[in-house]
């Protein structure tokens, strides 16, 4: 009895200590930033203060409904129109496999182009707005879904769907009864890199012809020399792309909690 | 813990039944056919926006026409991602085998490595730019940083997560320090690391581009803005043709590497 209880103190005692390792970690890091930012003294390195003073400022300030929560919205809702495609498509590519055999090589070029250079082809389609942002967010997050989804609908075992069937299951409740839930471990896998591609096409995109945005503001703030904005601005996008990413593994952990310990899924292990 | 980076896409296509499917090459050759004669059909009616889609022939004409100046873009782009590639695979290796050896560096790490793992790097173009200005250094940079980090990570899980049986066999058989590290734990590291190099071969390539299309400094990205500039859209389309032949080219190359390299890759996959 308190062997065991000794055990889990001792372990509980280590993981805090790597716990606090970590944090001190960071703020060594952040204090080795704001030494060097001090002693190089140039204005186009601000210190670490200057740098979070001034993403303080962007947030309280006008360009939080300007271009933050734009960048927020396009990021969510790009994101949302791939996991809607790329699950749909994913599993029926998945589940034929004839539709597995056509498509592999175009989609395998398709995935391979680098989301960027489809930046100026959303301009001339939709202008320099919002939906260019989103279109071209979409462009590149829908592969991660589409092929992960596609994979874990073709590896399911066939006993299941053969089950499935014998008891009448067939077309739309299929896919969402047994198929979906049966890949969804490597479908979650598969919207995490998506989340996080997304974020990061969101930016190239903004930057190149977003007319608003925090990529925008960025690429503007370092044109017009104002190196703090653009310093807060990279802040708040790692902020940004930290909260989505946490969000995200609390969100699966919730909805899979049902099959931990079985295969899969990006918040395992 | 941070896992691996899992090898997304890249890593499903090549151990999945998704790729076994690829024998029936007849089909997928007529999957690039019916892929080619929708985007003739939708140039055709205008479906999309008239003035956006050019037909394939005009762009096929046009990659023709390019064939020298795509030639020097690429040679522009290839030569930085070859530059920041190279950095970025020897220091994200050498850094993440030191850290994923000591507990006290792999645990001071974790928060750091949570928190630039899903930082865009993109938004450091403007940066970049202010404190190197524009030009090779620069990219190079960038691309060297942005792809640093699924090799650094993947590197440390692996060296990490080296099996202790592995481990106590090699030193019963006499094995310590650099020859344990270079016969026991690269090897059975490798395979992960592999699939972090992987998946920095298209970030670097993502960068590249990225650079180039925001900052002009030439290569496919400022070939691809010219052409949009000049509203000449066969060209634009010919240069995105180009882009993408260039990341499956790059990705097909590596996975050819890895299968004759480590034969033992597939017995070592870690989700």
């Amino acid at each position: 009895m308190t062997s065991t209880q000794n055990v889990a103190t001792a372990e509980q005692k280590s993981r805090f200590y790597s716990f606090s390792l970590g944090w001190l970690g960071l703020l060594a890091l952040i204090l080795l930033w704001q030494l060097a930012a001090i002693l190089i003294n140039k204005t186009i390195f601000p210190s670490f203060t200057t740098s979070i003073v001034a993403a303080l400022h962007l947030i309280t300030g006008p360009i939080f409904e300007t271009d933050i929560l734009p960048s927020i919205e396009r990021t969510l809702e790009g994101f949302l129109i791939s996991a809607v495609i790329g699950i749909a498509v994913g599993m029926l590519v998945g589940h034929y496999k004839s539709a597995r055999s056509w498509t592999t090589s175009v989609f395998d070029f398709l995935r391979s182009l680098p989301t960027p250079l489809l930046v100026p082809v959303a301009v001339v389609i939709f202008g320099l707005n919002g939906h260019m942002v989103v279109a071209t967010i979409v462009s590149g997050a829908i592969w991660p879904i589409l092929i992960n989804t596609a994979n874990g609908t073709s590896t399911i075992e066939p006993t299941m769907i053969d089950t499935a069937k014998t008891y009448g299951l067939k077309g739309r409740s299929l896919f969402l009864r047994v198929v979906l839930p049966a890949a969804s471990p490597q479908i979650f896998a598969g919207l995490r890199i998506a989340l996080s591609v997304s974020l990061v096409i969101m930016v190239v995109a903004e930057m190149l012809g977003g007319g608003s945005g925090i990529g925008y503001f960025i690429a503007n703030a370092q044109q017009s020399f104002n190196i703090n904005g653009s310093y807060g601005g990279v802040i708040i996008l790692a902020a940004l792309g930290w909260i989505f990413d946490t969000s995200f593994l609390m969100l699966e952990r919730r909805i899979l909690s049902w099959q931990r310990g079985t295969v899969g899924g990006s918040a395992n292990a | 813990m941070t896992t691996a980076i899992p090898t997304s896409a890249n890593k499903d296509l090549g151990t999945g039944r998704f790729r076994k499917n690829r024998g029936n090459s007849a089909r997928s050759i007529g999957g690039i056919v019916a892929a080619i004669v929708i985007w003739e059909l939708l140039s055709l009616s205008g479906a999309v926006n008239k003035n956006a889609l050019p037909s394939p022939p005009s762009t096929f004409a046009a990659l023709i026409k390019n064939f020298g100046g795509l030639s020097k873009s690429l040679f522009g782009t290839l030569e930085a991602w070859v530059i920041g590639m190279l950095i970025a695979t020897i220091a994200g290796v050498v850094i993440g085998t030191l850290v994923g050896r000591s507990p006290v560096a792999d645990a001071a790490s974790e928060t750091v490595v949570r928190m630039m793992r899903p930082l865009p790097s993109l938004a450091l173009i403007p940066i970049a730019i202010l404190v190197a200005g524009l030009g090779l250094k620069m990219t190079v940079g960038l691309v060297s940083f942005a792809a640093f980090w699924p090799i650094f990570i993947n590197t440390r899980a692996g060296v990490r997560q080296v099996d202790n049986r592995f481990l106590e066999s090699g030193s019963a058989l006499g094995l310590k320090g650099l020859e344990l590290l270079f016969r026991v734990i690269l090897p059975a590291a490798a395979p992960l690391v592999a699939g972090g190099i992987q998946i920095a071969i298209s970030i670097a390539l993502i960068v590249t581009i990225s650079v180039e299309l925001v900052g002009g400094t030439g290569g496919l990205g400022q070939f691809v803005l010219l052409a949009q500039q000049a509203n000449a859209l066969s060209e634009m389309f010919a240069g995105i043709i180009v882009g993408g032949f260039i990341g499956w080219l790059l990705n097909v190359l590596f996975m050819n590497i890895v299968d004759r390299v480590l034969p033992w890759r597939t017995q070592g996959e870690i989700n």
